[in-house]
């Protein structure tokens, strides 16, 4: 069994990437997920890693490049931060519509007016109707894993969807933390090689990406969609492996922290999440029923596991840390789908939400003291009396 | 760092209309117009790459008008790409290949990689991914095929549109009679001006298609990028008689609005250099996008082409051959 | 607790809609019989055989390669299906030996598709 090592969260990610024999790497250089590159950039200027290392022109390229290379029948892999994640916009559509499973790996930013470098999941979070797998991590640890649980997952034929591992900038991709490697036995067992579908070839000649006839718009998009149908019982195929080969012990979609029997519960993303069950731990002695859960992928949205999870639960607090302005709660992202998700139930939880993290802020213990409070009230009142709060505003 | 084996194919150049090489790899059965010079550019580019070839295309007539629906007319492998990553997606080929052939997944021969780009997809919105590509020196041979406008969504003008165009973006109107006041950039230039891993660039046209092949096959032959200049017109674009799209080429070398050379190892060599360069009048009048000039506009054409060919040296034998009369 | 959840409901594509695989189809052999160009000719290419040199301008100049020469017989062949009568060929003749004939004057004359696509 290998050793923990002390890894950044970048350096697990550039890891997992070494891992999976990613094959075509495109680079590219924006705060704080640069250090994945630059640990790639090592590895194969060292032949640990047999890769073409291309430097992009910018984010829109990184994506483009690889694109072609997952088109050629080649493992690629990309990433970047903040604005860099929404310049390559136009892209992500073409990607997952063209069914090819790249992977890229973000570290989470603010994303400008100005130049902040603190985390924000916005950056990702504002690609989430682009058709791409979608997950979080809260550790350095999870990072190393979630990127060949990705590959797994995008690759299989049933699901064949470019994949975004995300983690908190600064707080999970700067700072180190215990990482246990795989070995490259227990790689291979999880992770089989990159098998694409009518791959770009001299000996069988395909064209990828023709016009579409008018009447074949709709169901373009309804067998995109009829692909989402099919990936939750392939997340839980693949981390029930990776689980059994690994030695760990994810749920599948949701981390379920003193949930049980919770009365009020945390509902978050990444990394506050580690300050959040330490908070649970302590209202507990309290005497306070106090809960987590944590969510691990927004694409596809485990709808009814959260209604399972979180059905019996009084009060939710969602803590967000990005923003939709103008939307229905005029908070961030994260609570309209799970109210959704807890709509049908007999018997509704409060949901209510807190800003928290934004700009790269710290979420103090005290914070999640002030939430537990709030959600206390509200299952006294039997209400929530407002959709969001702005945590020390 | 070893230097990497492509396993080049064997390319040799075309030396008569005889052995032109028969099969079509962009086949009969695609939606462009009647005449298009940049489909006639496409099958002549297609023959002389031949079956082991990928083309990048990124959108623009290339694209919508050959992919309509649901079926191309490339016999050789294609992909789409956005028209703002045609060089970026090829680079990615590219690497794709390399790798392959290093694990050994591929024995080869190592694809002809080439974009098939508009002027807008190769100077304007794609010069990003162009530039890039050319700086990064991967294998790719990158085409323009120019027919001087965003002609696929209702021809708008681009940076390669001449002076005193009408396109639906510069009408010519009271205020502003020429239509199109500026001058084009000059995308060899671009190429040739700060690129130092590029091997080989060259410019020709629709109208002389063993010039053209066997450009297309020297570029293929060079173990980096490469870039070409097509000239292809476009008779609903530039208003002309679409019989007459070949002539239009012509006319355009014999007036000097479009020059014939190559570029390699920083010397140029050019070819079909008129004894008596036609006066540029000779070439707008067939076209219903110049009808509107008045005069001193066509002087200014005039003037402008005047400058370019001063920088035409005298004609020096090529390596492409060229028939005796085509 | 929770009465029964709503589920994700089922999407069942008519065959004939069916979008193929990540947009990908694989490339024509020699034509791409799918879009058969001939009925947007308004007239045709005749060819004066005793004119033809063979020099082959008429099949370098054709953007949708409708003029094939056949090497046995030493003969250009005009390909009806794809023809769009552009008159390219017509023009670059350098021996007159191709003249334009309404497509109406031929009995298989203006083919028609039995859908426009």
């Amino acid at each position: 069994m290998a050793k923990a090592k002390m890894l950044t969260g970048c350096r697990a990610a550039a890891e997992g990437a070494k891992a999976a024999e990613v094959e075509v790497i495109c680079s590219y250089p924006i705060r704080p997920y640069t250090a994945i590159m630059m640990e790639l950039a090592k590895m194969v200027a060292n032949g640990e890693l047999n890769a073409e290392f291309i430097h992009g022109e910018g984010e829109h390229a990184q994506v483009s490049v690889v694109l072609g290379a997952c088109a050629a029948g080649a493992r690629a892999y990309t990433g970047s931060s903040g604005v860099g994640v929404t310049y390559a916009m136009e892209v992500y559509s073409p990607m997952a519509g063209g069914r090819y499973p790249v992977q890229m790996s973000i570290a989470d930013r603010t994303l400008d007016p100005p130049g902040d470098f603190g985390s924000e999941h916005t950056d990702a979070m504002s690609t989430r109707d682009q058709g791409w797998l979608l997950g979080w991590a809260c550790s350095p640890q999870e990072v190393y894993d979630n990127t060949l649980i990705a590959y797994r997952v995008g690759e299989d034929h049933r699901v064949m969807l470019p994949q975004m591992v995300c983690q908190d900038g600064y707080f999970i991709s700067h700072i180190p933390d215990e990482v246990t490697l795989g070995e490259m036995s227990q790689v291979k067992e999880f992770l089989p090689p990159y098998r694409p579908i009518g791959p770009l070839s001299l000996t069988h000649p395909v064209s990828h990406g023709p016009q579409i006839r008018p009447d074949q718009g709709a169901p373009m998009d309804a067998m995109r969609a009829q692909t989402f149908l099919a990936v939750p019982k392939v997340i839980e195929e693949a981390t029930a492996d990776f689980n059994r080969i690994f030695g760990r012990n994810y749920d599948p979609f949701v981390e379920q922290y003193k949930l049980a029997d919770a009365e009020i519960a945390f509902f978050i993303m990444g990394a506050h999440a580690n300050t959040a069950r330490a908070a649970v731990d302590r209202l507990r002695k309290q005497g306070v029923k106090a809960g987590m859960a944590r969510l691990r992928w927004v694409r596809p949205w485990p709808t009814h596991q959260l209604a399972a999870a979180l059905g019996h639960v009084k009060a939710i607090g969602v803590i967000e840390t990005s923003t939709s302005y103008g939307g229905a709660m005029r908070g961030g992202n994260l609570i309209h789908e799970l109210r959704a998700s807890l709509y049908d139930l007999d018997d509704r939880p409060l949901v209510t939400s807190f800003m928290g993290g934004l700009g790269g802020e710290t979420i103090w213990p005290a914070d999640f003291d002030h939430i537990a409070k709030v959600l206390t009230q509200a299952v006294k009142e039997k209400k929530v009396r407002n959709y969001v709060q702005w945590l020390g505003m | 760092m070893q230097a990497f084996d492509y396993k080049f194919q064997q390319l040799d150049p075309v030396k008569s209309f005889k052995r032109v090489p028969g099969p079509e790899m962009y086949v009969p059965g695609h939606r462009t117009c009647a005449g298009c010079g940049p489909a006639l550019n496409y099958r002549l580019v297609a023959k002389a790459a031949g079956k082991d070839t990928i083309f990048i295309g990124p959108t623009g007539c290339m694209y919508v008008a050959n992919a309509s629906y649901l079926c191309t007319p490339y016999a050789v492998s294609w992909i789409h790409a956005q028209i703002t990553n045609g060089g970026a997606v090829a680079s990615g080929i590219e690497a794709a290949f390399k790798v392959a052939m290093r694990k050994g997944r591929h024995d080869g021969p190592f694809p002809n990689i080439i974009v098939m780009a508009g002027d807008g997809g190769t100077v304007d919105i794609g010069l990003q991914a162009m530039s890039a590509m050319m700086y990064r020196n991967h294998k790719v041979l990158f085409i323009c095929y120019d027919n001087e406008s965003y002609a696929n969504t209702g021809v708008q003008t681009s940076p390669m549109t001449p002076y005193g165009a009408a396109t639906t973006f510069t009408p010519p109107g009271k205020e502003i009679p020429e239509g199109k006041t500026l001058f084009p950039k000059n995308a060899p230039q671009l190429v040739i001006g700060g690129h130092p891993a590029v091997k080989y660039v060259a410019t020709t046209t629709i109208a002389h298609p063993l010039d053209l092949m066997n450009k297309v096959r020297k570029a293929l032959s060079q173990p980096g990028p490469t870039f070409l200049h097509m000239l292809a017109p476009c008779p609903k674009g530039w208003l002309f008689d679409e019989k007459m799209t070949r002539e239009m080429a012509r006319l355009a070398v014999e007036t000097g609005m479009w020059s014939m050379y190559e570029w390699e190892n920083g010397v140029y060599k050019y070819t079909n250099v008129p004894k008596k360069y036609k006066p540029v009048g000779e070439y707008m009048k067939h076209q219903g996008r110049f009808a509107h000039l008045k005069p001193e506009h066509i002087a200014k054409m005039q003037a402008f082409v005047d400058e370019k060919i001063k920088q035409v040296s005298q004609p020096i034998p090529v390596a492409a051959p060229v028939p005796g009369k085509q | 607790m929770a009465k029964e959840l709503p589920g994700y409901g089922t999407i069942d594509v008519p065959k004939d809609r069916v979008v193929p695989f990540g947009a990908v189809t694989p490339a024509p052999v020699c034509q791409q019989d799918l879009f058969r160009t001939s009925n947007w000719r308004i007239v045709r290419p005749v060819k004066d055989d005793e004119k033809c040199t063979r020099c082959l301008i008429c099949y370098l100049s054709c953007p949708d390669a409708c003029w094939v020469y056949k090497e046995e017989e030493d003969v250009m062949e005009w390909v009806n299906n794809f023809c769009k009568g552009c008159q390219i060929c017509i023009q670059e003749c350098p021996s007159g030996a191709l003249t334009a004939v309404p497509e109406l004057d031929f009995p298989d004359g203006v083919a028609r598709l039995d859908k426009p696509f």
